[in-house]
């Protein structure tokens, strides 16, 4: 089987449109939720959101016809143009070789007008920004979409993973996006699934701390370049990582705990078992957690479950505290900054977290950063709709194999 | 090792021209067409009417576990076309091992009826009037893990919303998970629901025909949009020969590539196309002149299919003239997302019956379209190997090959 590394990344977030500037945000403890400007929200129980505010495509595209492009497609086209960079896939190198693009993306609408017109194909279908961002970089590789709600983007990762192990293609942009959407907002709104704040933006959400009560949506996307390992050596790329295992898992009856903990814990131990790995050889964890009820909780549990009792030693960081819930975007991003924190062995911490619950089975968890030395970290995506999706990454090195 | 080999041994359909295997594939034979005026909406607004919906469907009849009232068609469509395919696997559910059974689907519009509610609601300023259930009624994933919740399973679950390539692409991935061991048994293959939302695109785009569906016909108008479902149960051929299953046919492989050229033409010279089909061939390793049925995208618009048959010639050279290559979308309409898992089912049976189901409507050849599209009747012809292609808007290009299943 094939291995698989990490050559390059690109991010845009609302705190930061490169792996340095988000890390040293979260490391720094900033939060970007805050009332939303791009639509109007007065109908709304909950008006906070991580919007990336004044974000302009054409800083990473340059002059071209974006008209087309939805918001979540010019986040996509962007932070595929900052990976294609900083992994050296020159527009000359992408002519000679196919490099494909697995992208994981919830939204399905992404219209904030719902007139139709002649672009209603073009624009709003979930596949559109896959192709969208094919188009502008010529990537003529394989081209899927995949969505899942939040565990869309990991899911992407791990699909592009099995993809390049089994031969069937040699470079793939993985990852995810999704823009803050009026639908989905709605969605996620009517459903009760947001936080209500009853103090000034900055306080919420808070992951794992007994006074959550609901998530924030946030947006952003971010990519990874991943690459066969043997050639990415050939053509003298440097691995920032490697793929070491994926696994997931499907909550079938979510209104069970027992069946919502086990699945966590499933998804974690299937990719455990994929990458040959003990639960002890895991040195941190970047946590799903967004500060729901039910799910915080489950994920925490399912932590007890999978680390045979060493969870409380387990450096564990929960980013969409600052974030908010970038869904198809958010697992990506803590796979990315996880790349950080091993490089500069800094673990950004989980703000706001100030009361444990009772019977918490998780309360050890650090509100500031941390130093830290992991040579394997795991990302989990754990979905309000059923879908868990683990990723294990270990620390690049020079010679893979 | 070896590799595992993965079978169909289940079909099950929703289509515009029958629900359920046997009906759908006899009346596939005869040449029926579902094409009819549009009742799902008013198309006054429009200046076309026509499109190939699915009459009469009873989403109770497939439900056991949940309620109709809370799932979107594509939902509802979906679930009973897995129903229906494990019954003709003849799989007991209960005989399964349930966090080893999966799911993975494929749609163009995921449930866009419940988009457009929130349309209307919008237009109105009733935003008020959204409700709890919003959420899990439009998300695009919600159909594969509505299957996984009606039929309890707990394995691999995935949703790829590539479009009119869509149920290619699941079933390419199912393949993949059951090539790896991480599932014992997946169903595969996509769904989509008629909507306003989907006809008004088409529509503007000028691509919908006025009458009805003539793929590789001169005078050919456009394409005509449907709905419907195909889900196939694939399993590991150790398996199925284990339970003594039915095979219809083995997959071969897959192919699957992005044009990168334009967001709704497909690229001059077939380019991905011609990538796609020559990936699944050398996966498959199948020779190109082995290849005995085309399924063809064969959407009925003209472009479609005149470059279709120029990549198909570009592939298969003079035996690109040998090989019998049919659109079903002349009887069903193009049931987007569901369309190539369809049409995969039909490749399946193809294979297992030696029968090819004909491109009706199919009276003018059009110079640039001179392949055999088995024109208006139903041929025998044994079919050893049938390749389903499949081309999505944006370029995404998808070639599966399913041959007979030598044991």
């Amino acid at each position: 089987m094939r291995r698989v590394v990490v050559t390059g990344a690109g991010v845009v977030s609302s705190l930061g449109d490169s792996l340095d500037a988000l890390h040293s945000a979260l490391c720094r403890g900033h939060n970007a939720i805050r009332p939303v400007e791009l639509f109007p929200t007065e109908t709304l129980a909950c008006p906070l959101g991580g919007e990336i505010k004044g974000f302009d495509a054409q800083k990473y595209l340059g002059k071209r016809n974006l008209r087309p492009l939805d918001r979540t497609s010019r986040l996509l086209a962007s932070a595929a143009q900052l990976a294609l960079d900083a992994s050296g896939w020159t527009a000359e190198m992408r002519g000679n070789q196919e490099v494909g693009l697995i992208l994981g993306t919830m939204s399905s609408s992404v219209r904030n007008e719902s007139e139709f017109d002649s672009s209603a194909l073009e624009a709003e279908p979930a596949y559109a920004a896959a192709k969208q961002t094919a188009i502008l970089h010529n990537l003529r590789g394989i081209n899927t979409t995949i969505s899942t709600g939040n565990s869309s983007g990991l899911k992407a990762i791990a699909h592009a993973t099995d993809l390049i192990r089994s031969g069937r293609a040699r470079s793939l942009l993985a990852g995810g996006a999704d823009g803050l959407c009026l639908d989905s907002f709605y969605g996620f709104d009517c459903a009760g699934l947001l936080c209500r704040s009853e103090h000034e933006p900055g306080d919420f959400p808070i992951p794992f701390d007994a006074r959550r009560n609901g998530l924030a949506l946030g947006e952003g996307a971010a990519l990874l370049m991943l690459e066969d390992a043997e050639l990415a050596k050939e053509r003298g790329a440097r691995a920032l990582a490697e793929i070491k295992g994926h696994g997931c898992a499907y909550n079938r009856s979510p209104g069970s705990e027992e069946s919502s903990v086990q699945s966590v814990a499933s998804s974690m131990r299937r990719a455990l078992d994929d990458a040959g790995m003990v639960p002890s050889e895991i040195q941190c964890l970047s946590a799903s957690a967004n500060g729901s009820p039910k799910g915080d909780r489950h994920e925490a549990q399912a932590f007890v479950v999978t680390f045979n009792g060493n969870s409380h030693r387990l450096p564990v960081t929960a980013i969409k505290s600052m974030l908010g819930e970038t869904l198809g975007a958010s697992g990506p991003i803590q796979a990315l900054d996880l790349l950080e924190t091993m490089r500069d062995g800094v673990l950004p911490g989980t703000i706001n977290v100030a009361e444990a619950e009772d019977d918490f089975p998780f309360p050890w968890v650090s509100t500031v950063r941390r130093k830290i030395d992991p040579l394997n970290g795991l990302v989990n995506s754990v979905g309000f709709d059923g879908h868990c999706c683990s990723l294990i990454l270990a620390r690049g090195v020079e010679s893979p194999g | 090792m070896k590799q595992r080999r993965i079978v169909v041994t289940g079909i099950g359909v929703v289509t515009p021209i029958g629900t359920g295997r046997e009906l759908f594939w006899n009346n596939l034979l005869e040449g029926r067409s579902g094409i009819r005026p549009v009742q799902s909406f008013d198309t006054s607004a429009y200046g076309v009417h026509r499109g190939a919906e699915v009459h009469d469907f009873r989403p109770e009849n497939y439900l056991s576990n949940l309620d109709a009232a809370h799932l979107g068609r594509a939902s509802q469509f979906a679930i009973a076309a897995a129903r229906l395919a494990l019954a003709d696997a003849n799989v007991e559910i209960a005989s399964l091992d349930l966090k080893r059974a999966g799911v993975s689907m494929g749609t163009t519009s995921g449930e866009p009826r419940e988009v457009e509610r929130f349309d209307d609601l919008f237009i109105n300023k009733q935003l008020d009037r959204v409700g709890p259930e919003f959420l899990k009624l439009y998300p695009t994933h919600v159909i594969a893990a509505h299957i996984a919740r009606e039929l309890q399973f707990a394995g691999v679950n995935i949703m790829i919303p590539t479009a009119c390539a869509a149920g290619n692409y699941a079933i390419a991935h199912a393949f993949d998970v059951l090539r790896s061991g991480r599932a014992d048994l997946m169903l595969a293959g996509g769904s989509d629901s008629f909507s306003r939302i989907t006809f008004t695109g088409f529509a503007q785009l000028g691509a919908i025909a006025p009458e009805t569906c003539q793929p590789f016909d001169r005078y050919r108008k456009g394409m005509i949009p449907g709905e419907g479902a195909g889900v196939l149960v694939l399993e590991p051929l150790a398996s199925a020969l284990r339970r003594g299953a039915r095979v219809y046919g083995e997959i071969g492989g897959y192919g699957l590539s992005c044009d990168a050229h334009h967001m709704t033409a497909a690229h001059p010279n077939g380019d991905g196309a011609v990538r796609a089909m020559t990936q699944a061939l050398d996966q498959s390793g199948t020779r190109p002149e082995e290849v005995s049925y085309i399924s063809a995208h064969g959407t009925g618009t003209s472009t479609n299919d005149r470059l279709e048959t120029l990549a198909v010639k570009r592939l298969f050279k003079d035996a690109a003239y040998r090989i019998p290559m049919s659109s079903i979308k002349s009887m069903l309409g193009h049931t987007m997302g569901a369309a190539s898992a369809i049409e995969a089912a039909v490749c399946a049976l193809a294979v297992f019956h030696d029968r090819i189901p004909p491109t009706i409507n199919l009276e003018e050849p059009d110079p640039d379209c001179d392949l055999d599209y088995v024109p208006n009747s139903a041929r025998q012809h044994t079919v050893q190997v049938a390749m389903n292609n499949a081309y999505a808007f944006g370029g995404n290009n998808a070639s599966l090959v399913l041959r007979k299943c030598e044991v």
